[in-house]
């Protein structure tokens, strides 16, 4: 498939020509500043349409198929959910318009804020952070800014070996250090080494519950008792709170902060990777220090407050990914006070997925699991994870998370959330047992996989040793190693088809 | 071909799908679980349990329970769009004569269309890429469009927003030379400012006053706040003067369809916000922060990347790369903590871009200029004096006749017109795009002078 850069010369139409507007020109811009060349192509719109919807087709998401990628909640998103976003009081209000003009949407957030503090049992929320990630970010920077103002020098944080890798980047961002404790053998952070590495310097233990492995930290209770009696502070990763919806509160199991990614939870679509969006819950000691503004409600008004003194600041522009908080706001409605259940069945399809794998596959924590599981396919051989992910797209499925949590040797984590059938699972793990067999009796032909994809499989390595991150008007086709390198070319090859 | 068999379905029903008595009717409440009542027994003899109860007392022993939620009742599709509605309609839209970071551009129909498609808008980050080329060669054709618009040799698939972008940038600066102080020249958009100090806070760097050999970076952003352009040039020059790093920062990257790119002028690094590019205001978000660097500095880069290789038959194909320097492989030796961005959004602007072309995008910028440009010789006749000192883009700074500026402003307002933001003093920064009809402006202008006359 050609890119857009090489479609050849067409007509664009969009917007009158502007020579007609009136009279005015460029020409009182400094002739130094106006830019000569814009390099850009002119593509005419069924081109356009004919060229993007190619490009969708050679892609995959939960509209098209079961999307069982650990760790990242891979939900139905509601299409009425789509609808409602793009009303047009939403979508085309100005984030600067006077308070009178945007009392829905503030109320909108206040609300959601409400319903957040409910399920997590949180006192206070910020909608402002775009992602997870920013969320921690947020977190961290409120950890640091309160040890600052008690005047308590502490330069650590804990996080267990089966954390995120965003745990130990966003402690980095914020200059402290990261230490890292091991996981036991039922799949625990290990309290015995956590007790000797909590020491006085220690500022935050970052904990995700249930954790990477798809298991209930058992000794929460402990570690933020612990934690407390240390004068650290607890911070929950959310990214799993689609297990614990209506079951427990993360401020019942010590947490003074949480996030919550509601793309994964509250079902607002992925995307391709983004849009997301953050909440960061914290508990009333911490409350004063969340981003500005903040929307406060006096019982009649719905209102910005910017006067904040011991705020850490704003995290980005304005107030948040709006479009992504009317999606959860909505879906959190339609669900109402019966919001536990959508835990309840994705605890109910994983333990059931599991049940239905862990004869064929190695379980390292045989443990009840919560939303997700992780089975290693370690006996299989290796770089087995790999192959099985790349063997399944052939079956129509996408593959889970592999290699992680890094603890699990040829990890596969499965999340199959609760929008799916007992249909669905059944397909997929006969599909999974199909490969482990292909892997036994034809290992290289496991090892080809995918043969049903518009490529087949990708040269990683060539794309980092000679990085080739854009076009330009010179990209084109190249003989080296032997290796016929892609480009513009292509086209003629197509024609010849 | 298609491997999975299409049982008949059998009739579904579970109890979940919950029946709720209202005003003798009853009404079905959404619902997104598939599996039934039979199924779940099934299920539940397989795993060895008796009950869903059981289930969590095995997984949670010993952890208090939620208890009642407290939330409101389920709704029904019916009822929750009703509810949404009346929710959009506390909102009232005016006719915008405000930018300040987020610009009111037409989005082509296409757009939302092609966005709209679930292979789009319902996959996640491209981590295996032979199941989501499309997505992966959207981001490299998104990178490319921002390489062209700015004149630098790399870009990532996008950050959270223009103004967290800006402070990665920084971030990224520091973590190449070394150094802590940065220099931000006037005229950052003020709510930017904000963020990067926030920022700063957190990674130990300090916002500085002079340029010198403690400098990381000195940033300037064009068009201004204000909507100035210029040649920053000079700007560029101090900083490398002194080792530095420039950052160029464009928040209506619009305006680099007429005005030369930031790589002209010598930006080592250029962020901005892409919001203009066929993303709707939508109260601040979700936007599209874009980031570019020159060659030297692309293993420094934050976010994702795709780049161009090749199957095993030697077929053109895309995949994420340069992963060492992200979270998910570096940990805490990343570049940065980034993971979901804003990839959607980067296709909404590919796509716009598309559909533009060079034809398009030019008219877009010329008309923003000259309705500016009109607005404000109109307001200039009524003593509205123009404060800018240089040549401006789509926004300029006006001085309202003393004591003038928020009877004007609240005026407009009772006519649908959100007339500028109002800064200190009588001061009131306006913008126009091609949004702003010529009609438009003219009843901005004559409200304003009845005003006048009025008084």
């Amino acid at each position: 498939m050609k890119l857009i850069f090489e479609y050849e010369e067409s007509i664009t139409g969009h917007l009158p020509d502007s020579s007609d507007d009136d009279s005015h020109s460029l020409g009182d811009l400094p002739r130094e500043l106006i830019r000569k060349e814009l390099p850009l192509p002119n593509v005419s719109e069924i081109d356009v349409i004919r060229h993007y919807s190619n490009m969708s087709r050679k892609n995959f998401g939960v509209d098209i198929g079961f999307y069982p990628l650990g760790s990242c909640t891979m939900k139905y998103n509601p299409k009425i959910n789509e609808d409602i976003a793009k009303l047009e009081g939403f979508m085309q209000l100005h984030p600067l318009s006077h308070q009178s003009c945007i009392q829905g949407s503030l109320q909108l957030m206040w609300e959601l804020g409400e319903y957040f503090k409910k399920i997590t049992g949180m006192d206070a929320f910020s909608l402002q952070p775009a992602a997870g990630s920013q969320s921690e970010l947020l977190g961290v920077m409120i950890a640091k800014a309160y040890f600052k103002e008690k005047k308590e020098k502490r330069t650590k944080i804990i996080i267990p070996d089966s954390a995120h890798g965003t745990n130990p980047a966003t402690a980095a961002m914020c200059k402290f250090e990261t230490i890292t404790v091991k996981s036991d053998s039922r799949g625990n952070m290990d309290i015995n080494e956590f007790k000797e590495l909590l020491e006085e310097d220690i500022a935050l233990v970052m904990l995700t519950n249930p954790n990477t492995l798809g298991l209930f930290e058992e000794k929460v209770l402990e570690i933020s008792d612990l934690a407390h009696r240390n004068g650290s502070l607890m911070y929950c990763d959310g990214a799993n709170m689609n297990a614990l919806l209506g079951i427990t509160r993360p401020a019942d199991q010590g947490f003074d902060l949480i996030h919550l990614n509601l793309h994964k939870t509250f079902s607002t679509p992925h995307g391709g990777g983004g849009p997301g969006a953050g909440a960061l819950g914290v508990k009333t000691h911490l409350s004063d220090f969340l981003p500005l503004p903040r929307v406060v409600n006096d019982g009649k008004n719905f209102a910005l407050d910017y006067d904040r003194r011991r705020s850490v600041g704003m995290t980005r522009y304005c107030y948040g990914n709006f479009g992504m908080l009317v999606r959860a706001y909505a879906y959190i409605r339609s669900w109402g006070n019966e919001l536990r259940k959508i835990s309840e069945h994705a605890i109910l399809n994983a333990n059931y997925l599991c049940s239905l794998l862990k004869e064929d596959f190695e379980l390292p924590y045989d443990r009840r699991c919560a939303h997700e599981f992780v089975l290693s396919s370690r006996k299989l051989g290796q770089k087995s994870a790999l192959n099985i992910a790349k063997r399944i797209m052939d079956y129509g499925f996408h593959p889970p998370t592999i290699y992680f949590p890094l603890i699990v040797p040829e990890a596969l984590m499965i999340e199959p959330t609760e929008t799916e059938s007992k249909e669905t699972l059944d397909e997929f793990a006969t599909a999974l047992r199909k490969i482990a067999k292909e892997l036994k009796e034809n290992p290289d032909f496991v090892k080809g996989a995918p043969y049903t994809r518009s490529v087949e499989r990708l040269d990683e390595v060539i794309a980092a040793r000679r990085p080739n991150l854009r076009w330009n008007a010179h990209t084109g086709l190249e003989e080296e190693d032997g290796k016929k390198m892609p480009g513009i070319n292509e086209r003629e090859d197509r024609r010849q088809k | 071909m298609k491997w999975r068999s299409r049982k008949k379905k059998e009739k579904r029903r579970n109890d979940y799908r919950c029946v709720r008595q209202q005003g003798g009717y009853e009404v079905i409440i959404m619902n997104y679980i598939p599996v039934t009542e039979n199924d779940k027994r099934n299920m539940l003899r397989h795993i060895g349990v008796k009950s869903i109860n059981d289930l969590l007392i095995e997984l949670k022993p010993s952890i208090a329970d939620s208890g009642e939620l407290g939330l409101s009742n389920p709704m029904s599709e019916l009822e929750l769009l009703e509810h949404m509605k009346r929710l959009s309609e506390k909102n009232n839209l005016m006719k915008y004569f405000i930018g300040a970071g987020a610009y009111n551009h037409y989005v082509p129909a296409a757009v939302n269309h092609l966005l709209m498609r679930g292979e789009f808008l319902t996959g996640y980050t491209p981590y295996q890429a032979e199941m989501s080329q499309g997505t992966l060669q959207a981001m490299y054709e998104f990178q490319s469009f921002i390489c062209l618009l700015t004149g630098m040799d790399v870009a990532n698939a996008s950050m959270y927003d223009g103004s967290s972008a800006l402070a990665e940038a920084v971030l990224l600066s520091s973590s190449y030379n070394g150094r802590n102080g940065v220099f931000v020249n006037n005229g950052l958009n003020p709510q930017y400012l904000e963020v990067l100090k926030t920022y700063c806070e957190g990674a130990d760097l300090e916002i500085v006053n002079e340029i010198n050999e403690k400098t990381t970076c000195v940033i300037g952003q064009n068009p201004d706040f204000y909507g100035n352009l210029e040649n920053l040039e000079y700007l560029s020059d101090r900083a490398h003067k002194v080792g530095a790093l420039f950052i160029t920062c464009v928040v209506e990257p619009t305006s680099l369809a007429i005005v030369q790119p930031p790589g002209y002028y010598g930006a080592d690094l250029v962020v901005g916000e892409g919001q203009s590019f066929g993303i709707p205001i939508n109260f601040g978000g979700p936007y599209l922060g874009f980031l570019g660097v020159k060659d030297f500095l692309l293993k420094k880069i934050p976010g994702r990347i795709a780049g161009m290789t090749a199957d095993s038959k030697g077929r053109k194909g895309f995949v994420l790369t340069f992963q060492a320097r992200e979270q998910h492989i570096r940990r805490e030796r990343a570049t940065s903590n980034i993971t979901t961005n804003v990839e959607l959004m980067a296709i909404a602007s590919t796509i716009y871009l598309s559909l533009m072309g060079r034809t398009g995008l030019k008219n877009v910028a010329k008309l923003c200029y000259s309705r500016a440009h009109l607005l404000q010789e109109k307001l200039a006749k009524m003593d509205f004096k123009l404060l800018n000192d240089k040549p401006f883009y789509n926004e300029f700074l006006v001085r309202a006749p003393s004591g003038s500026s928020e009877n004007v402003l609240s005026h407009l307002l009772k006519e649908g017109i959100l007339g500028g933001l109002h800064l200190d003093h009588d001061n009131i920064l306006i913008c126009c795009t091609e949004m702003n009809s010529l009609q438009d402006i003219e009843s901005y202008a004559s409200i304003i002078n009845e005003r006048m006359l009025l008084k």
